[in-house]
């Protein structure tokens, strides 16, 4: 579905590669999550993916066919949500069929569909400011979603969340993910809310990025419906994931000073 | 104060000036009417044992009535004819302009330098050069107004455009907008803040200018019946006049902040953040 080859990206005139021989593949239905520290480049390797960088090097493909810019195939939730202050939820949720030149009709049906799906059809004509930050990010991804992109990219769409809606978000776009078989490319800096959501996880490395490692995670899902936590593979899974992200962490640090 | 609120509520307490002035100290509204009374009473006695420089409350009183059809109605109508014509032509060039700048890298390098430097040009200096190019009538009103307002307004959508969220405007592009959509869609919208600024800016320039064209060129409009009454010594009907400009500049302030919170309301509400 989603295949990026040899990813690499310099920014400013000293050339320091922020990532570097990026490859990787979504299949369709996966949910794959990027991890790492700070400037390991998931999320410039996402901004690269939704066409909103250009790269130095490399590739993207959706089905095969190059996709370098943005096209319909794609949509984006960001972490700052990033919702049109002047329209109303419904009119943000619209835009993107808007955009495409639907009639207003039928892209209003559409919104509210969506709207429904993320439990904020009660809130269509609420404008960002009257909303709280998770029904903000609801909306968010009600706008990414009503395009009916092929692949969804979210570049930490719970980080200005506080810890509780970000568990019911988490909890929302599984369900959403599987009543409506997504690909995801999710990127996160948690660890925990990596394993929750993602069939596969994939660890990056700072200087240059890249990618240090993968792990596949099996547990069954839903994982709101059980503790998913109490499992045996959840706790060494996330042993695995945090003794890599420790030593990259130091090296940045060390790097750094 | 303590004191007074411990006593029960309701009971008659005997009339006393006094009482009168405490139980008004105790809310905002009754120190507000107080405060204008005691200013205005201040006023009248200075002004009754002044009469030649000042004037007091019961003598505009007075005056008002008498200028206000004769003089006052007439001076108005002419001036804000000159002044509607010259912002209707003025706010639409000025958006467009700014809009243009905004834009197009060309147009802001051949226009910017004469938009930053009649910005900043008081007006008063081109009203001899005015009356010159459009004589002492309508069109005069119609240019200064024009040249009052166009300026600030295109310095502030300039600005609206440049200062535009590039968050949003990457939504726009991940969602396949093109130039134009994003203008319509992300950067007008984005820079209707800026743009009321620069409304709110070039109303209230225009209005000085005006009346400052009319007082020096003394053409008619209310701008030379303030400098008539000030020669005759009329401070009465000067009173009058300047309270009519007050009140014009506040229903205009009023009117624009009306249409900012009916058509941007997202403005007034990040404004209240």
């Amino acid at each position: 579905m989603l295949r990026i080859e040899n990813l690499g990206k310099a920014f400013g005139s000293k050339g320091q590669f922020v990532l570097e021989g990026f490859d990787l593949t979504v299949a369709r239905g996966e949910f794959v999550t990027l991890i790492g520290p700070s400037g390991c480049g998931k999320t410039t390797a996402l901004r690269i993916a939704a066409g909103l960088l250009e790269a130095n090097t490399g590739q993207v493909f959706v089905d095969d066919k190059p996709s370098m810019g943005p096209s319909r195939d794609k949509a984006i939730v960001f972490q700052h949500f990033n919702l049109f202050p002047w329209r109303s939820a419904l009119e943000n949720v619209a835009y993107g069929l808007e955009i495409q030149g639907m009639g207003r009709n039928q892209r209003r049906e559409i919104a509210v569909d969506h709207l429904r799906l993320v439990g904020l059809d009660t809130h269509l004509g609420h404008y960002p400011w009257q909303m709280s930050g998770g029904q903000q990010q609801r909306v968010g991804i009600a706008r990414a979603l009503a395009i009916s992109p092929k692949l969804l990219l979210m570049d930490e769409p719970f980080g200005a969340l506080d810890a509780l809606t970000r568990e019911r978000l988490q909890g929302e776009l599984q369900r959403i993910c599987l009543e409506r078989n997504l690909t995801v490319l999710f990127v996160t800096h948690s660890i925990d809310e990596a394993i929750y959501l993602s069939d596969r996880i994939v660890v990056m490395g700072v200087r240059p990025g890249r990618i240090i490692a993968e792990f596949r995670i099996d547990l069954p899902k839903p994982r709101a419906d059980y503790n998913f936590r109490a499992r045996e593979e959840y706790g060494a899974v996330r042993g695995e994931i945090w003794a890599l992200l420790e030593k990259q962490l130091q090296r940045a640090e060390a790097i750094a000073s | 104060m303590s004191k007074l609120q411990a006593e029960p509520a309701g009971r008659l307490e005997p009339f006393s000036p006094l009482g009168v002035v405490r139980r008004a100290l105790r809310s905002r509204e009754g120190l507000m009417v107080l405060s204008i009374l005691v200013v205005l009473a201040a006023w009248e006695a200075y002004g009754r044992s002044h009469p030649l420089f000042t004037s007091y409350p019961t003598e505009i009183l007075a005056a008002a009535p008498r200028i206000f059809l004769p003089s006052l109605v007439p001076a108005l109508g002419s001036t804000l004819t000159g002044y509607s014509v010259g912002l209707l032509l003025a706010i639409p060039a000025a958006i467009a302009i700014g809009v243009a700048m905004g834009r197009n890298r060309l147009v802001d390098l051949i226009l910017g330098p004469y938009v930053n430097a009649l910005y900043v040009t008081p007006r008063i200096a081109l009203i001899p050069l005015l009356v010159l190019w459009f004589g002492l009538d309508f069109r005069l009103r119609v240019a200064i107004v024009f040249l009052s307002a166009v300026f600030p307004i295109i310095v502030n959508t300039y600005a609206g455009m440049k200062e535009v969220d590039q968050a949003l405007l990457d939504v726009g592009r991940v969602f396949t907008a093109n130039r134009s959509q994003r203008l319509r869609t992300i950067v007008l919208p984005g820079s209707l803040p800026y743009i009321f600024t620069g409304l709110r800016l070039g109303v209230a320039r225009a209005l000085g200018g005006v009346i400052v064209a009319e007082m020096t060129a003394s053409i008619s409009g209310i701008g030379r019946l303030l400098g008539n009454y000030g020669r005759f010594f009329k401070v009465g009907e000067l009173f009058v006049t300047i309270i009519t400009i007050g009140i014009l500049g506040l229903v205009l302030t009023m009117g624009l902040a009306f249409i900012q919170r009916r058509f941007a309301p997202w403005t007034a509400a990040a404004r209240a953040r």
